[in-house]
């Protein structure tokens, strides 16, 4: 189609018919102030912060939501609007707390950076302040509706991209408050703890459970032995918590700084993924030899367990029995490690840094428990370890980068790229390929499912068989994959399913978008998932089962993948846990 | 061909013969507002007592139906009687007891009860 | 009792032929005859007719005397009224679907100044029985669009008409139809938004419960025009009778073949389902109303895309208030330019107004577009009861303004309302005397908008909060400077920057009575009174020499403020005085003051 004009502020410009009059300013260099606004979510037109002047309109419009014309007059600065715009902002601050300097958001609230802006200075409306009692009772995420600004972005990222429609907008006018249907507790809602709200939440409203006071005073406690794993797309991200763009490997930073805030022992998740992997890659050619259920879904996503557990159901035979990484990693320390160790697992403390708010829901599930202890006993979001360690006055940026510690510090490629969406079919693929066929995958970087595309599909001719696979992120894809499994049962072999949109390094605890930044870019997701394919294509070892940590594992402790004793540390078992409302699938 | 339109002037032609079946050319005619407004002002009695008029045969030759609100709020419950050739009676402000002396001097007696009467 | 009636149409096109003058002549010639008690003449608004004007319609019999002249008025009186033979050479045959209700209704002043279009059938036909809506043409709009119109000429027969949106915004209806016509694709929907919210109003309430079947006529007729098969009648739960009759005439409408497959022996399909709303007065806003059918809370978005263009489960719709539906069958038969010659250049047809407060006649009033807001309310409402003065009329309801005693003579018309500050609205029309106080009225409109807004943008949900904060501490004796400014400033910006038409018209009743009644709120905030004596912590009780020392509003004074001995003027102790008014309304001698 041929471009139209449009005057901004008096000068005309030509631009793209079909596009709203944000996204043809923000080309322009226009950037109207905006706020309900995310570019992966529905157009909600809500805060009215982008309004804008269009000449012949009665009222001003919402720039997010209002589509340009040709011949169109819009005015973004002038003193009425500019004077609206405030007033708005400021209502928003009138009925929100007055304590910056105590709030977790401090310094990444984007009212706080649009209150500046709009030059609220003094106020004209306060009155009265909604006052509702925060939800605390979820092990992953707290809800505190005296800090939401209504903008509606959690609840449309639940519904429409997560697809779980755990909160709504409740009550009326003054009244209203984003909540879980009846308001009931988070922790018995559906929510599947994926943390993704957190990180589109504008304000606090949304946050993790924070463990780092805990983890502070373990670190106190002589008695104890401190052991910290890491998961491979922390390293990917945490940098952005320190200031740098995202695209930063800080892992050797990061083990320093543990090790600086006192933890004995710094262990790798990526370890523990490639025992994951070659369980998991065993288990798989079981299923194809018959012994169970194809396809075959992986299980390393805690998010996505619940939701399965949840709203999937009828295909638990198809999970894997695999744990996660983490809980793997969490279940060698506390027993082959302590033995190595020679002291009691009750003498360990565990903690796992991780880019999920999930995992604490995951680490917290008593199936997970391991000779009646808790594999991790405590886990951190990147968001929480980035605070500890500026917390402690750890110089992060500048510290010389350090090695992990024995037995669980070495890692292959396959265990890096975990990290990132389709990054588990991968190394799945590279290991069972060669434990099928005996023979070593030539092609060890399997395109077809990576990327960021919703639903990716690929296929690996072992000893002439087609495997056919389908990698997904984000468990409202998820669902259109597994109606599609319900389908055709025979489509796919074997399915990776992440819960958050882009996998790991999208996870729900990494560090939150900067100023000029928007939650879940995909840009910034694309630059942390390179991190890890650059690591993996360092590396030597670059296949789970050749990873001699995980060899020396099998020898010395668990025998041989899917051994008894494999099963009884590695592998767990889900149940349906059909939610209130909800009509079971028959 | 039967248009829609031949349809409909059948269907009318019907009706109506149907409505006369019901009694509708009877010497009166008595028409009792049943909107929600009415029904909570009282008109479901009024309706009762006309019905149990008619139906224990104290009055005769009278066609009841009921009908919506016209619009006389403050008014309600109404209820009209009409006669061919005389002008339409409507009354206001009716309750069972009312009705009851509508049956014996209107109806019966022939008598418009004026006090009632809305002008 | 009266044996004749004679109405005088005296509507402006029939005042122009003098029609004054005939009834001035014709009260002469009563009198002269005797006759004058027997005879009860009417004057009524413009009854649609004005081609033929002046004319006289004598009851019983509804006697149409057409192009009368004054040389007729003697030989009407001797003829019909003496001789009681109706002159057959006078008489003119006017063939109007409201006939059938001005012959029983229309020498009452209260309905024969009306005009009766889309209320014609209610409260003259059994809603529950669809015989008494055919016999009165019922369905016959139906039958004809699909024997002679192409949905293309039933749209533009619409266009013609004038006709404009009844739910408040006055969107040319034709165009709207045309726009949900235009869009490709067979699955689409007709919805009748029945989700009456403004409090006070019933207006849709007594038109579905009255003629259930006007609506569903109209509706099929735009399935017919927009090529959509699916309607559906989205109403509040809280009519349940209106539901009731609803679905009893759907059901009728399917066994006589008005609903359902093959239409009246064609091959167009129709079907209506009824949805219930669940009370939230947002959910009259079309978008929200769509949500909420689709299984949402109802909460409005942004336009565009219009329903027409993506509306209901993503598909063009088409919505339009009862009101609206009830008007279609009307212009269908009577003609879109009979329906134009009715109302104002801008604003075509008639309007109903459900009359409220300080008047007389209360009720359902439906008339010509351009008719003032004296004529409804002195001329149809009777005025004020108890010899008190008109301070104000409020139209529109929460989203709608006040208009003072001056601008009574307003003529109710969307652009002149809005030009005076208030909006049309769906109709509702609340009289308020002196006893009423502009600013509490101000801040009651508010505190239900405030309780109504959906939460979802920041103007309405959080602006109304503040606008209402200030308006409760004015009426409470705790105005401060600026305050008025202060109302001033949300509300226009709520106006200009809300979401959707409930934020953009929720500081209406605020403005409409900073603009008018300014001086009462200066009143409140600077002098801290109250001219009306409504706000309670402004008002001072006080005893006058009147007192005669009873000793009655001792009695009942609840917190003993008032003291004194027997046949002695008595004081109130304004430290104890919890300004209730007790003793006000007891004392027989107007011996206690308030001010």
């Amino acid at each position: 189609m041929s471009k139209i004009t449009i005057y901004i502020n008096g000068k005309p410009y030509k631009v793209e018919p079909g596009q709203t009059i944000m996204q043809a300013a923000d080309k322009l260099g226009f950037h109207i102030p905006r706020l309900c606004y995310h570019p992966k979510l529905s157009i909600e037109g809500a805060c009215r912060v982008c309004i804008v002047e269009v000449e012949g309109m009665k009222n001003y419009v919402a720039s997010c939501a209002f589509p340009v014309s040709d011949g169109m007059k819009i005015r973004t600065n002038t003193l009425e609007l500019r004077q609206a715009r405030r007033d708005i902002v400021e209502l928003l601050l009138d009925n929100h707390p007055q304590d910056c300097h105590v709030c977790e958001r401090n310094g990444t609230c984007e009212l706080q950076r649009l209150s500046y802006s709009m030059g609220i200075r003094n106020r004209h409306f306060e009155g009265q302040r909604k006052d509702y009692p925060a939800d605390e009772s979820s092990e992953a995420v707290i809800r505190d509706p005296n800090r939401c600004i209504l903008c509606g972005r959690c609840v449309r990222l639940c519904s429409e991209i997560q697809q779980i429609h755990n909160l709504s907008q409740a009550y009326r006018g003054f009244k209203t408050v984003v909540m879980p249907a009846y308001n009931i507790p988070m922790k018995d809602s559906v929510c599947s703890c994926c943390g993704q709200c957190v990180n589109v939440c504008p304000t606090a409203a949304f946050l993790e459970k924070n463990h780092t006071k805990e983890v502070f005073a373990a670190l106190n406690d002589p008695s104890l032995v401190k052991v910290v794993q890491f998961a491979p797309s922390v390293r990917a991200a945490i940098g952005e918590a320190f200031g740098l763009e995202p695209g930063h490997n800080m892992e050797g930073q990061l083990v320093a700084a543990l090790r600086r805030l006192g933890f004995d022992y710094v262990f790798d998740t990526q370890s523990g993924a490639d025992l994951t992997i070659t369980e998991e890659a065993s288990e798989f050619l079981e299923r194809l030899q018959g012994k169970g259920k194809l396809p075959m879904i992986t299980s390393c996503s805690s998010a996505w367990m619940k939701c399965m557990e949840q709203f999937h159901p009828d295909l638990i035979d198809n999970i894997s029995t695999c744990k996660s990484p983490m809980s793997m990693t969490g279940a060698m320390v506390k027993t082959y490690f302590a033995r190595r160790l020679k002291v009691s697992p009750e003498k360990i403390c565990s903690v796992a840094v991780m880019c999920c708010t999930a995992k604490k829901y995951e680490a917290a599930r008593p199936e997970l428990m391991v000779d009646g202890l808790r594999a991790v006993d405590y886990v951190v979001t990147t968001r929480e370890a980035a605070w500890m360690i500026k917390s402690a006055g750890i110089d992060f940026l500048n510290i010389i980068p350090e090695p992990f510690d024995e037995p669980l510090g070495i890692s292959s490629g396959a265990g890096v790229i975990f990290g990132t969406t389709g990054g588990v079919m991968e190394a799945a693929l590279r290991s069972a390929y060669e434990l099928f066929t005996g023979q070593t995958l030539v092609d060890i970087e399997v395109q077809a499912v990576r990327g960021f595309e919703a639903i990716k599909e690929g296929k690996v001719v072992m000893d002439g068989q087609e495997i056919r696979v389908a990698v997904t992120h984000g468990l409202g894809n998820a669902s259109k994959l597994l109606d599609m499994v319900r389908e055709d049962p025979k489509r796919y072999h074997f399915i990776e399913i992440m819960g958050c949109p882009g996998g790991c390094i999208g996870g729900g605890g990494q560090p939150y978008a900067g100023v000029n930044a928007i939650p879940l870019d995909e840009d910034a997701l694309k630059k942390r998932a390179q991190v890890l394919y650059d690591l993996d294509r360092h590396r030597t070892i670059r296949r789970s089962h050749e990873n001699p940590a995980v060899q020396r594992l099998y020898k010395e402790f668990l025998q041989r993948p899917l051994s008894p004793i494999s099963h009884k540390y590695l592998h767990t078992h889900y149940k349906a846990k059909e939610p209130r409302g909800v009509i079971p699938r028959s | 061909m039967v248009t829609p339109l031949d349809l409909i002037r059948k269907k009318r032609a019907e009706a109506v013969s149907r409505i006369i079946g019901k009694g509708y050319l009877a010497a009166k005619r008595v028409y009792v507002g049943m909107a929600t407004c009415e029904i909570a002002a009282g008109s479901k009695e009024v309706m009762e007592v006309f019905k149990q008029a008619i139906a224990k045969g104290i009055v005769k030759d009278v066609y009841l139906s009921q009908k919506g609100c016209a619009g006389r709020c403050n008014l309600e419950p109404t209820v009209e009687v009409i006669e061919t050739g005389k002008m339409p009676v409507r009354y206001g402000r009716i309750d069972a007891d009312k009705a009851r002396q509508i049956i014996e001097k209107h109806l019966k007696g022939g008598q418009v009860i004026e006090e009632w009467v809305i002008g | 009792m009266m044996e004749y009636a004679i109405t005088i149409c005296e509507g402006p096109t029939c005042i122009g032929r003098h029609a004054d003058r005939l009834r001035a002549i014709l009260l002469e010639e009563l009198a002269k005859r005797g006759l004058k008690d027997h005879v009860r003449i009417n004057i009524s608004g413009c009854l649609g007719m004005c081609h033929k004007g002046p004319f006289l319609v004598v009851n019983p019999g509804y006697t149409i005397y057409g192009g009368v002249t004054e040389s007729d008025i003697p030989v009407i009186v001797e003829e019909h009224i003496v001789k009681d033979r109706p002159i057959a050479r006078l008489a003119v045959q006017e063939d109007h679907l409201f006939n059938r209700f001005y012959r029983i209704f229309g020498d009452v002043g209260f309905f024969g100044k009306q005009m009766r279009i889309t209320l014609r059938n209610c409260g003259i036909i059994d809603p529950e029985n669809i015989d008494d809506y055919l016999a009165l043409r019922g369905y016959e709009a139906l039958a004809k669009v699909l024997t002679e119109m192409t949905p293309q000429q039933v749209i533009a027969e619409v266009k013609q008409s004038g006709l404009r949106g009844r739910g408040g915004a006055g969107f040319p209806t034709g165009l709207k139809w045309e726009l949900t016509a235009k869009q490709p694709g067979p699955e689409k929907y007709v919805i009748c938004n029945a989700d009456e919210g403004d409090p006070g109003a019933f207006m849709d309430r007594s038109a579905i419960e009255g003629d259930p079947h006007t609506i569903l006529e109209g509706m099929i007729i735009g399935g017919y025009a927009i090529g959509s098969n699916h309607g559906i009648v989205y109403i509040r739960a809280e009519y349940p009778l209106a539901v009731r009759r609803l679905e009893i005439a759907i059901q009728q409408a399917r066994q006589h073949n008005l609903l359902g497959k093959g239409i009246l022996g064609t091959n167009f399909d129709f079907d209506i389902e009824i949805r219930l709303g669940a009370g939230a007065f947002v959910c009259g806003e079309e978008t929200a109303l769509i949500q909420s059918i689709e299984g949402a809370r109802g909460m409005p978005r942004p336009r565009p895309p219009f329903p027409a263009t993506s509306g209901l489960f993503g598909k063009p719709t088409l919505i339009n208030n009862v009101e609206t539906w009830a008007n279609i069958p009307v212009i269908i038969l009577e003609g879109a330019k009979w329906f134009s010659s009715i109302g104002t250049e801008t604003s075509k047809g008639t309007k109903v107004f459900a009359l409220a407060g300080c008047v007389v006649n209360t009720g359902l009033v439906e008339v010509p577009m351009g008719t003032t807001i004296r004529q409804v309310v002195y001329d149809i409402g009777g005025g004020i009861p108890g010899g008190k003065r008109l301070t104000a009329v409020q139209t529109g309801g929460p989203s709608g303004g006040c208009l003072p005693e001056s601008y009574l003579d307003t003529p109710v018309d969307y652009e002149s309302l809005a030009k005076a500050g208030s909006i049309m609205g769906s109709g509702g029309m609340i009289v308020m005397d002196e006893t009423a106080c502009m600013v509490d009225v101000a801040r009651f409109f508010l505190e239900f908008t405030q309780s109504e807004s959906c939460g979802k943008c920041t103007p309405c949900r959080e602006g109304t909060k503040r606008m209402l904060e200030i308006l409760e501490r004015i009426v409470q004796g705790k105005g401060r400077p600026g305050d008025i400014e202060r109302l001033e400033r949300l509300g226009n910006m709520i106006k200009k920057a809300s979401l959707c038409g409930l934020g953009q018209s929720a500081p209406n009743p605020v403005l409409s009575t900073i603009r008018h009644f300014r001086d009462e709120y200066q009143q409140h905030i600077e002098q801290k009174r109250c001219p009306a004596g409504v706000c309670k912590a402004l008002l001072t009780y006080t005893i006058t020499d009147a007192c005669v020392g009873c000793g009655a509003c001792k009695k009942v004074c609840p917190v003993g403020a008032i003291s004194g001995t027997k046949k002695e003027k008595h004081v109130i102790d304004q430290a104890k005085c919890i300004r209730c008014g007790q003793c006000y309304t007891t004392c027989k001698f107007n011996a206690i003051s308030r001010s």
